[in-house]
């Protein structure tokens, strides 16, 4: 049998990084994951630049990056704002990840301002490309996309060091404690054999998807995208706009939570009799009812608003939009089911 | 023998959940010692405080002299600290693990002893196999050889023979108890395996309620292993009893 030889040890390693195991981890792990799934990787990459075609080809592009370099005191303090709230996430998730880490107990640095540095200097330098191309193709001159880039990365520096100071030592202890305390323990609880509990697995972590950090990243992205003074927009069409995107992030985020988890559901009850459409039923109806929920007071707030527009169009979008999730989350659970090995759909059966 | 670790009134606790309230442990070089307790009796806290993980609220932990709240490396330097087997990263092969380990470790190799040991483990076929794709009792072993590397002084293992098949498991225990009877660490190790405890360990302890509630010396162990019947385990029962119903 091979056995590693003494003096190949440390050559996968950079030699630089032979100190900074955090670092020299995340490196071979990228490696080996492009090695792994290069097909993945490289569709990834493709579509993201579409993306930025498609964004660059847009007209819109061009009026929110001039009206960024008009306003380079609105810039710095949104680029400060981000990348000071992206140093204070990545810095409490390397803290929880610390505690629990593989690389914990080294006689090593963790390296916590490299990694937040280059994180940090990533985004930069996406965003400064992205700009910079925009220049180049004509969405915007030279000259503003050089500004904004340099107010940019000036807000950046700013940001990722009031961040990094920001946090501090508070999460330095106790993330992903096992300990759950019970607040209150319910009556008759699994004491009747019943598969109902099951629909609240979707629907906690449909909670989690469409949480509040998450969903007001969502309302401030599309609310930034009316750019304030370039348009007549007036303030009730911009709070409506944000409370659809809020519903909107909730009823997605509910379907999306099926989707997420119906295989590691069903790969938990394959060992068990369950079959398919039963365990499609017990898992959906909740989250349906729910997303029906959502739908019907929507509407009768739009109905508030306009009667005939709600009952004309409102219900079909909502029918529609319900009928769509139900089946997208059905086809996912056979999907499960199938991969799984669960009920007579099952591979296995 | 001296000690490569002194706990000292040691108080941790989750938020505000107290977990330990005031351990005091020593294990000295040349000896081995088992942790027992009952399920969420706080091992793993204790042994996460030891390695740096969790920050206690109050005591001291020292290593070879160096205490970890000052010296945290030149603590860290001469401890093995068998990580969950669940947290080795499943994108990294065996071999690029060891690599980062010697590597942080400062090693110029992974010492001999280690690959003798990954032989015995008949690991080294799946040294260039990610860890994604090893069994639970793969991921053990690989995390045991993580351990050992560089010849630490203190070596701590929560459930290291979780997984592993008997051939493997005894493969370690003589390994451990080598290294033990010849001076070359002191071995913490938190289990539910009292054969383990019984055949191989000097001494043990057991954690209740966030202290050491009681303690078995070697003679103590030697005299529950002659006994007919259930021994340690019975005794063990016995202590946990009153804890238990409450």
């Amino acid at each position: 049998m091979e056995v590693p030889q003494a003096s190949s040890l440390p050559a996968g390693i950079p030699r630089g990084l032979a100190r900074r195991p955090h670092l020299a981890a995340t490196l071979l792990r990228w490696r080996n994951a492009y090695h792994l799934r290069r097909v993945r990787v490289l569709s990834v990459t493709a579509l993201a630049l579409a993306l930025v075609v498609a964004l660059l080809a847009a007209a819109s592009t061009s009026r929110v990056l001039e009206w960024l370099a008009g306003n380079p005191v609105i810039t710095f303090a949104i680029s400060a704002g981000l990348f000071g709230l992206a140093a204070v996430r990545r810095q409490a998730r390397m803290q929880a990840d610390a505690a629990t880490s593989w690389l914990a107990a080294l006689p090593a640095t963790r390296s916590t301002f490299t990694r937040l540095a280059l994180g940090s200097a990533a985004q930069l330098l996406a965003f400064a490309l992205f700009v910079e191309l925009a220049g180049v193709t004509g969405g915007i001159s030279a000259s503003a996309a050089s500004g904004v880039v340099l107010v940019t990365a000036i807000g950046a520096v700013i940001g990722t060091l009031a961040g990094l100071r920001l946090l501090g030592r508070a999460a330095a202890t106790s993330p992903g404690w096992h300990y759950a305390s019970v607040r209150h323990a319910r009556r008759h609880w699994a004491t009747a054999p019943s598969l109902a509990p099951l629909s609240y697995w979707p629907l906690a972590k449909g909670r989690f998807f469409g949480r509040p950090k998450m969903t007001s990243r969502v309302v401030l992205l599309t609310l930034l995208s009316i750019p304030a003074g370039l348009h007549d927009v007036p303030g009730q069409v911009a709070i409506a706009v944000a409370a659809g995107c809020i519903t909107l992030v909730t009823l997605l985020s509910l379907s999306a939570a099926v989707v997420a988890i119906a295989g590691e559901a069903a790969r938990w009850l394959a060992p068990t009799t369950i079959r398919s459409w039963t365990f499609v039923s017990a898992f959906v109806w909740r989250v349906a009812l729910k997303q029906a929920a959502v739908l019907a007071v929507v509407l009768i707030l739009a109905g508030a608003v306009d009667y005939g527009q709600a009952l004309h169009v409102g219900v079909k979008v909502a029918a529609a939009f319900l009928a769509a999730s139900c089946f997208c989350s059905a086809a996912a659970c056979i999907w499960a089911c199938r991969q799984a090995g669960l009920g007579a759909a099952g591979r296995g059966a | 023998m001296t000690a490569v670790l002194q706990v000292g009134s040691l108080h941790a606790g989750y938020d505000k959940l107290v977990v330990l309230a005031g351990v005091d442990l020593e294990v000295a070089r040349g000896e081995w010692l088992a942790l027992l307790g009952p399920n969420a009796s706080g091992k793993t806290t204790l042994l996460h405080c030891i390695a740096g993980m969790l920050v206690p609220s109050a005591g001291s932990i020292s290593i070879c002299g160096c205490t970890l709240r000052q010296d945290a490396l030149g603590a860290k330097r001469h401890l093995g600290f068998g990580c969950a087997p669940e947290r080795l990263p499943g994108l990294l092969t065996g071999r690029q693990c060891l690599e980062v380990y010697a590597a942080a470790k400062a090693l110029s190799a992974v010492d001999a002893d280690v690959l003798a040991l990954a032989e015995a483990f008949a690991f080294t076929g799946m040294l260039d196999r990610f860890v994604g794709s090893y069994s639970l009792g793969t991921r053990q072993k690989l995390a045991v050889l993580l351990t050992l590397l560089g010849e630490p002084a203190l070596v701590v293992l929560d459930e290291a023979f979780n997984g592993l098949d008997p051939a493997s498991a005894l493969v370690l225990k003589r390994h451990l108890r080598e290294r033990v009877s010849a001076g070359r660490c002191g071995v913490l190790l938190a289990t539910h395996a009292l054969d383990v405890v019984e055949r191989y360990s000097d001494r043990a302890v057991l954690l209740l309620d966030g202290r050491i509630a009681r303690g078995w010396d070697r003679e103590q162990l030697a005299a529950l292993r002659a006994m007919p019947g259930e021994g340690l385990e019975a005794a063990l029962a016995a202590a946990c009893a009153p804890s238990q119903g409450q």
